[in-house]
């Protein structure tokens, strides 16, 4: 029996275009309230809904100089659901004007096996950390508002220590590429929401030291 | 004088009143009196007022003058009292004094009395016409300045009051802005944009995805301007005929409490929703296939759901707004809105709104996109394409509606046949009792066929009906399950068979009341006529004591047949033959006749049947 045909061209379409738009800003921890409340009114009309996250970051070291990136996520309150595998692009230079970072994005879910996985493909494990807070939604707009904790022992996600007194909040928005609308809805969105915080984007390549 | 009796003496007044006139009868009748008032008049008019005396003039000026004392001190004299000159020479003085005194006090009384005008009024006293006439030119231009000042005076107060009231309005105006904002925004999405206020009516927060924005605009000043703020930015208010809208004009039309925004907004949502409900429907009348395809024309849907059946659901847009749903057969009749469907349309839109929302779409992990948390595991679980498909809803709202149309319609269609056949035929009686409860997709029916006054014997005959939505489903009391298609023409031989199944059963009962002995009995008998609806059934009963026995044969469209079989002993026209020698034999049954049923009396077939075998069982 022949091996199934592989396919030498990537593979283009479907979800492997979506571009993620993204928005962070940040908020202290007096004014979370606040901005929950605030968010709750904005966004649309569902019970709030709390998470908690635990995030590894893979990396595969190369012989080029970037290493390459996977993110694997898992619930800690809903253990059963499945694992989420993440590659995060390079963010796009495209012209200034655009209000959003926009950058391709793949998601995929996966079995419970996935760490193991990882490790047999090569990729080494980088950092790890932990995720609590809320997450709203207005139509295809996600906004997560979250506290990230330092895990001190290795894959004890119970010990953690928080990293800062402030939490992160991000608007993201999944779109498939060539569509440039939502950064002006994005845009007015984060108008309301300021002056209790300010969402911008901040490109991640800058903020290497 | 003390010793002789008393005596009465009566006293009677003289008659004051003057007799003006003796009747005949001997009454009198008198002058009235004057009244005080006319008396006063009367003694009045001999005062002679022009001719004051000097003194009072005095009096009035207030300075006495000798030379005048002379004439009073001898008026004086001449009264009541005598008495001597004084001799100190401030007498006089003192006399005038007193005098000017009780002439003041006198006058001060009855201007008093003439203040009340309860006991005195003034009239006033014929003049002179050579008072002193001041020219009439004077007098005008007197009368005009005094007219002048005084009208001025009520200008500048009158000018006032307008500025403060103008000052209270506005003020007043302003609060009412904002308190009507305020009442806005309990109740609608606002929010300011830079110098406007603007509102959002869509049903986005609640789940839609229609991508209409659905916002209005809120103006100051008596005016909430419902626009659609499009992409190219003309206002283009295709939400129905809404122009402006003035926030405080408060037309008697509408209930208490009900702004007349707060009307119009809400029609605007309906509107907005109603388009949504038919975009997703003409969306899914396009993508579906079915056996019959829908036809979409501009604002209409029309479909078949049943061959003869047509369903169509239009969008109507006037000053108000309307969804029609007319289930019609080929001639179609505007007025026959179907409002349960369309609420159900409403109902189901929601419901899918709803569901958008709810906490089965939110990831978790929270990176992961939105989506049902059933079809996140189709990947790590490795589903095939049947276990995504049962997963993923299959059913949309079109054919959710047309579902429920068919069931409406073949429910309706059922009672109809129900009724007509229970007003046509009146023996045996059909009964049908609807179940309250139902479905969207099924109702059910129990019929029940009797005869009247023979209700507890002859109750053989029970059928549920449960209306699906192709089918009726049909279960007997004898546990038969019969399946019947949504043709009214099936119903209704079904019932009719049903019906003359019953007759018969009822003489099988009726039998055992009356203590007849069943022969035989047969639900589809195989001789005879051949029926063309159901099968024919037939019962024999026999006598107590044998000697009669009665045939009957009841077809849904022969109709029943009665026959009597006699004794031998009573008929005449029996061959006389050698086989048979014993007289016994005379007592078995012989021939039978039959009986012309409907020459028979008694209003309905059990009770003619009673009847019969009450004559044919012979007194004991």
């Amino acid at each position: 029996m022949e091996a199934p045909p592989v396919t030498v061209m990537p593979v283009t379409g479907g979800t492997i275009n979506m571009m993620e738009y993204l928005l962070q800003g940040s908020v202290y921890d007096q004014a979370l309230e606040s901005l929950l409340h605030r968010l709750r009114g904005l966004c649309d009309n569902m019970e709030p809904e709390t998470f908690t996250d635990h995030e590894l970051v893979y990396l595969l070291k190369g012989q080029q100089g970037n290493p390459f990136i996977l993110r694997a996520r898992r619930s800690l309150s809903h253990p059963t659901s499945p694992w989420h595998l993440r590659y995060l692009g390079q963010p796009e230079v495209g012209d200034k004007s655009r209000h959003a970072l926009v950058r391709n994005c793949v998601d995929v879910a996966a079995s419970h096996s996935l760490p193991e996985f990882l490790n047999e493909m090569g990729f080494r494990m980088d950092h790890e950390f932990v995720a609590n807070g809320h997450m709203f939604r207005k139509g295809a707009m996600k906004i997560v508002v979250s506290k990230l904790s330092r895990i001190l022992v290795p894959g004890n996600t119970e010990n953690t220590e928080r990293l800062s007194l402030s939490y992160l909040v991000e608007l993201n928005v999944l779109a498939p590429a060539g569509q440039d609308n939502m950064s002006d809805d994005m845009r007015s969105f984060a108008e309301q929401l300021k002056p209790l915080v300010h969402l911008e984007k901040i490109d991640p390549s800058k903020q290497r030291h | 004088m003390s010793g002789c009796p008393a005596v009465r003496v009566s006293i009677e007044s003289t008659c004051e009143k003057q007799v003006q006139e003796v009747a005949l009868d001997g009454t009198e009748t008198y002058v009235p009196p004057l009244s005080m008032s006319q008396n006063l008049a009367k003694l009045a008019q001999r005062i002679d007022f022009s001719q004051g005396s000097d003194s009072e003039e005095e009096v009035i000026e207030g300075e006495p003058r000798d030379r005048e004392w002379t004439k009073q001190e001898p008026e004086e004299e001449e009264g009541t009292v005598k008495f001597q000159p004084s001799l100190w020479p401030w007498d006089s003085v003192r006399n005038n004094l007193r005098s000017a005194l009780t002439e003041m006090c006198v006058l001060h009384d009855v201007l008093s009395v003439v203040k009340e005008k309860k006991y005195m009024a003034l009239d006033p006293v014929s003049q002179d016409l050579t008072a002193s006439k001041t020219p009439q030119v004077f007098q005008l231009i007197s009368k005009k300045k005094s007219l002048g000042t005084a009208a001025q005076l009520l200008l500048k107060g009158a000018e006032k009051l307008s500025k403060s009231v103008a000052e209270n309005q506005e003020n007043r105006r302003q609060r009412d802005f904002n308190s009507e904002l305020l009442r806005l925004r309990s109740q609608w999405k606002l929010r300011k944009v830079g110098d406007k206020i603007l509102g959002d009516l869509s049903y986005r927060s609640a789940g839609s995805l229609f991508p209409h924005h659905g916002t209005f605009e809120v103006l100051k000043n008596t005016d909430i301007d419902l626009d659609k703020n499009d992409l190219d930015g003309s206002i283009s208010p295709d939400i129905g005929d809404l122009g402006t809208v003035a926030l405080f004009r408060r037309p008697p039309k509408t209930k208490a409490g009900t702004q007349q925004w707060h009307v119009k907004l809400e029609a605007a949502q309906n509107v907005l929703l109603c388009k949504e409900i038919f975009a997703q429907l003409s969306r899914e009348a396009v993508q579906i296939k079915s056996q019959i395809p829908h036809i979409v024309v501009k604002n209409q849907i029309i479909s078949q759901p049943f061959p003869g059946l047509q369903l169509s659901i239009s969008l109507c847009h006037s000053t108000g707004e309307k969804k029609n749903h007319r289930a019609s057969p080929e001639k179609p009749k505007p007025d026959d809105h179907l409002y349960v469907l369309e609420h159900n349309l409403h109902q189901m839109m929601r419901e899918f709104h709803k569901q958008q929302l709810s906490s089965v779409v939110m990831p978790h992990p929270a990176s992961a996109p939105f989506g049902h948390k059933r079809m996140r595991l189709a990947g790590p679980m490795a589903y095939d394409k049947a276990e995504i498909f049962s997963l993923q809803q299959n059913e949309g709202l079109l054919e959710k509606i047309i579902k429920q149309a068919k069931h409406i319609f073949l429910r309706s269609r059922t009672a109809r046949t129900i009724d007509s056949l229970a007003s046509r035929i009146e023996d045996p009686q059909i009964q049908a009792h609807w179940s309250n409860i139902n479905d969207v997709y099924e109702s059910s029916v129990k019929v029940l066929i009797t005869s009247q006054g023979y209700e507890q014997i002859c109750k053989s005959i029970q059928l549920q009906l449960n209306i699906g939505v192709e089918q009726i489903r049909v279960v007997h009391r004898d546990g038969r399950v019969v399946t019947l298609s949504h043709q009214e023409q099936e119903l209704q031989d079904f019932l009719l068979s049903q019906m003359s199944q019953h007759q018969v059963h009822a003489v099988q009962q009726l039998a055992k009341v009356m203590g007849w002995h069943v022969l035989s009995f047969s639900n589809h008998v195989g001789l005879g006529p051949v029926e063309s609806i159901g099968n024919a059934s037939a019962v024999t009963v026999a006598s107590p004591n044998g000697e009669y026995a009665i045939s009957v044969r009841n077809g849904p469209e022969s109709g029943c047949k009665v026959l009597v079989q006699f004794p031998r002993s009573q008929t005449k026209e029996l061959p006389k033959s050698d086989v048979i020698q014993d007289a016994k034999w005379s007592h078995l049954r012989g021939p039978s006749k039959e009986v012309h049923w409907s020459r028979m009396e008694g209003r309905n077939f059990v009770y003619k049947m009673e009847l019969l075998m009450a004559a044919l069982t012979p007194c004991p």
